[in-house]
């Protein structure tokens, strides 16, 4: 006891002292209780409860170390080692029905089972505590060129992102222009610790997943559901029947870019990225199965690796003034390598003078998907957007967007489809503004023309209250069969909402969405949400 | 046939005609004052009850430190530099006891000179400033001349905030004074790094005329442009999981999608906007809801491919023989409204070369020996086995 004491002033004493950094969190806790329509043949639609509970914690931790703090109470600009922690954790739980609760297949004998079981996809919201970034920055290293980040970190080629388990570097070259950027880690997925089904490439799902099973003679095998020869427990949170090997295995992932300075207002980047996987070989014992067992695929055929996505990327992007209109030209695109096809590019110029401008831009787009897709083989034909955008800023504000499709057949022909939305805000007072947009469109998916109504009012420095009408008429397309027969209808929607500050950053938000149509009639939405770092918008 | 022509020149001729006005309009707006760059959040509310005329000072070339004597030493944007009456009489030999002096051939010295409406039993009115919300170290500015941020004032009478420096004057040498980093340089940062954007006199939020990423009213549905600018800015201001909590969400935006866009995605799904999967992937958010709203196929839906009278697309919509077979030309045009109900196994019951299939080729005409099959064969084969589980098929120079 007396040697314990002794050890514990010892340490008491010899122990740096405690240090406290800045940090900045922002909690949500967001519950939502609705309903969705359970789409039935034969008799009245079934009706699905959500009850859904959300944390997040959004937290930033500010100069670990104190090491920049004398520049920084001497109101200098950072510069020098800054070591920093930012991270998004979320907790989401649905214990409605819709998620937890049980359907009965209708087979030769009906069936009934948890709806995890059928759709694991519903899993991303049983019960899921996702990572969705979370990494240590070192910034200001090596004469304050480079830049690292080391845990969870976010990737993005600007048109989508995605998460790395790994580390990014960020380094300006020296005596010139240039910054390299390289990534590299395991690509985050559904099944990754803490993982997150909605960074994974799309193109494959978690369930129906096929393994080969051979033949009684080689090569007279085929592609079968996977064995489930596993204990089922029945677990209302997880999945019990899928397994999907190939959707568990890590993914390296590999990325550099090259970027420029403003040079003459104008700056460039290309950048490369990969992702690749192993194949899985043996699912459990090797005589699991009837005949030789030879693992997830047709093993001597099979390459011991694939890539799920490869991809080149270019930008250039501008910044000129010329008679007093600003105008910023850019240019993006992006090659993907592994089905060697340009998947998406787009240019244009924002050109605004005062508060006004517009915006011509071209957009194209050919679907991709993960290389385990075969997606990737039945997507054929791009389509190319024309648009042209109009924003007035102030007091009053305006927008308006005019915009035309055209879709590539192979054959040559081509469909189309466009429309136009257009807007205009007034801001009465501090307290009040108004604002009210229209919509027409139609083409290849239907037609739409409607409109909608919205006001916000601060009613007490603490209330803010929120309304918003919107009607829309939809008439499908005829789905290529040329009948005449479209589906029309005329769905309306109110929506209420309000945010009442509850103290110093702390406030409630309420919203209640009634919707209205020949389908669903008064189909209504309630959410709540607890806002622990509220900030009023402007 | 005919009305999709119509429809097609009534998009194109709106188009045009909306192209023609706008661009009309904002070609015949006035030319933009300094005003439009200059923002009253960061030069706040001023009272400058002051007659004062910078453009006679500077005709008798008397230099601005004359004046603004503190201004080479300043470490402050808090500082208040303005001269006080003290550095006037070095020129003005005022005489509070006589405020109506009038002296010949002197500059002038009567207080009414200075302060209009000055009235000798009335407290002069006084001047009003607020600190703009920046950081600025004027000493470590003091080798460059005075124009040089603050402009050409030989013809400006009593300069205001509206003469002092806009940001785009300060990103004429600071070049890379507009990379997120540097932000927190002059801008004032709150707790946890970035920018403090909220003051009484307003929010700062960025202009056409700042960075050219305006806050307007087509931003938050089409700010991936301005996301995309190399060394954007977003960082400074917005922490990142405001990103994620939307595009990763958990809470369906209201102000996004309009109300009741459950029941009126379709349309935009079925055109095949890109803009869905920045937030949504198809393989398990929209396959999951499908499924268990008994649209999908793997869930209890009362659907069937098999009876007509239950078929969720319309006839001829998948023919294994002669016929429309009309979903080859949709998969094409948009496979991704497919893979939102359809997993890969249900295509692959028809589209394989194995036995029992039917061998329908999904391939292009033109696949075998193209770029892209090489392409795809040698980065990840595994896709062509859940087709092809035979060596002679495999490759991209097989021939059935």
């Amino acid at each position: 006891m007396l040697r314990a004491c002794v050890a514990a002033v010892v340490l008491a004493a010899g122990a740096p002292a405690a240090h406290a950094y800045e940090f900045w969190l922002r909690a949500q806790t967001i519950g939502q209780v609705y309903q969705l329509r359970d789409y039935r043949l034969i008799g009245p639609d079934l009706f699905l409860g959500r009850r859904r509970f959300t944390q997040t914690l959004a937290l930033r931790i500010w100069d670990v170390g104190d090491l920049s703090a004398t520049r920084r109470e001497a109101h200098l600009p950072d510069r020098g080692l800054r070591v920093s922690w930012q991270s998004y954790l979320r907790i989401d739980h649905d214990f409605g029905e819709y998620t937890s609760g049980r359907v009965i297949l209708q087979r030769t004998i009906s069936v009934r089972r948890d709806a995890l079981d059928v759709t694991p996809e519903l899993g991303a919201s049983a019960a899921s505590l996702e990572l969705l970034y979370g990494y240590v920055e070192l910034a200001g290293l090596v004469d304050d060129r480079l830049t690292v980040q080391v845990g969870r970190v976010l990737a993005d080629d600007g048109w989508g992102t995605s998460a790395v388990d790994g580390a990014t570097g960020r380094l300006a070259v020296p005596e010139t222009p240039l910054t390299v950027s390289a990534i590299a880690g395991l690509a985050v997925r559904a099944g990754s610790p803490l993982g997150i089904a909605a960074y994974e490439l799309d193109g494959t799902s978690g369930a129906a997943c096929q393994e080969f099973v051979e033949g009684p003679t080689p090569g007279s095998g085929t592609w079968k559901l996977i064995d489930r020869n596993r204990q089922i427990t029945n677990n209302r949170l997880l999945s019990d029947y899928e397994l999907c090997p190939q959707r568990d295995v890590s993914q390296p992932t590999l990325g550099v870019s090259l970027a420029t300075a403003t040079l003459h207002g104008f700056a460039g980047e290309v950048g490369y990225r990969r992702t690749w996987s192993s194949t899985p070989g043996l699912i459990g014992a090797v005589d699991r199965l009837q005949h030789p067992d030879l693992g997830l695929y047709p093993s001597q055929l099979a390459p011991a690796t694939g890539i799920n996505e490869e991809r080149l990327w270019a930008r250039v992007h501008g910044t000129v003034r010329a008679g007093g209109v600003a105008i910023a030209p850019y240019a993006d695109l992006r090659y993907s390598l592994l089905t060697a096809v340009l998947d998406r590019a787009d240019a244009g110029v924002r050109l605004a003078r005062g508060v006004h401008s517009i915006e011509p831009s071209i957009e194209y787009f050919y679907p991709t998907f993960d290389g385990d897709s075969i997606f990737n083989v039945f997507s054929i034909e791009p389509t190319m957007d024309l648009r042209l955008a109009y924003a007035r800023t102030g007091a009053f504000g305006v927008r308006a967007t005019g915009w035309l499709r055209a879709y590539h057949h192979e054959a040559g022909t081509s469909s189309t489809a466009g429309g136009a939305d257009a807007g205009v805000q007034h801001v009465f007072s501090a307290s009040w503004r108004a604002r009210i947009d229209a919509l027409w469109d139609d083409g290849y998916g239907g037609r739409r023309v409607g409109g909608s109504a919205e006001t916000a009012w601060r009613a007490q420095p603490t209330l803010w209250l929120r309304g918003r009408l919107i009607t829309l008429a939809v008439a499908r397309d005829d789905g290529g069969t040329g009948s005449s027969a479209r589906p029309r209808y005329v769905t309306s929607s109110a929506v209420v909402s309000s945010t009442w500050q509850l103290s110093d950053g702390v406030a409630l938000h309420t919203i209640l969405e009634l919707d209205n149509d020949a389908i669903q009639r008064l189909q209504y939405r309630a959410i709540g949400m607890f806002d622990f770092a509220f900030a009023p918008e402007p | 046939m005919r009305a999709r022509s119509a429809t097609r020149t009534l998009v194109a001729g709106l188009v045009i005609a909306v192209a023609v006005a706008v661009a009309g309009a904002v070609i015949a707006a006035p030319d933009p004052d300094r005003a439009a760059a200059w923002s009253p959040v960061m030069y706040p509310m001023q009272r400058l009850p002051l007659t004062f005329s910078h453009a006679l000072h500077l005709a008798r070339d008397t230099p601005c430190a004359a004046c603004h004597a503190a201004a080479s030493s300043s470490r402050s944007a808090v500082d208040n530099l303005l001269p006080t009456e003290a550095a006037c009489r070095a020129c003005h030999p005022i005489d509070r006891a006589q405020p109506a002096l009038v002296l010949p051939g002197q500059p002038p010295v009567a207080c009414l000179a200075c302060h209009p409406g000055f009235t000798p039993d009335a407290p002069v009115a006084r001047v009003y400033l607020t600190p703009p919300p920046l950081k600025f170290d004027h000493s470590a500015h003091r080798a460059a001349p005075c124009e040089t941020c603050h402009g050409d004032l030989r013809a400006v009478g009593l300069a205001t905030t509206q003469h002092l420096p806009t940001m785009a004057a300060c990103l004429r040498c600071h070049t890379n004074g507009s990379e997120p980093r540097h932000c927190a340089d002059c801008h004032l940062a709150k707790l946890g790094g970035l920018i403090e954007t909220r003051f009484d006199q307003g929010t700062l939020v960025p202009t056409h005329d700042g960075l050219g990423d305006a806050h307007d009213l087509d931003f938050k549905p089409h700010h991936a442009q301005q996301a995309l600018q190399l060394g954007a800015t977003c960082g400074a201001c917005h922490d990142r999981s405001e990103c994620v909590a939307c595009h990763q969400g958990v809470v369906k935006p209201m102000d996004f999608h309009p109300g009741n866009y459950l029941l009126t995605h379709a349309v935009d799904a079925r055109r095949g906007k890109p803009d869905c999967s920045a937030c949504h992937r198809a393989q398990s958010f929209c396959v999951g809801c499908h499924e268990r709203s008994g649209l999908g196929t793997r869930g209890d839906t009362q659907f069937s491919s098999i009876d007509p009278e239950r078929a969720f697309h319309p006839p001829g919509w998948a023919t294994a023989g002669p016929g429309p077979n009309r979903h080859a030309r949709e998969a094409r045009r948009n496979v991704t409204s497919c893979a939102s109900c359809h997993r890969e196994d249900e295509c692959l019951t028809c589209h394989s070369a194995q036995p029992g299939a039917l061998h329908a080729s999904p391939h292009p005409t033109g696949w075998r020996g193209s770029a892209r099959c090489k392409a795809l064969d040698r980065g990840n084969r595994r896709v062509c086995l859940r087709c092809h589980i035979t060596q002679d098929e495999l490759g991209c120079d097989w021939m059935r």
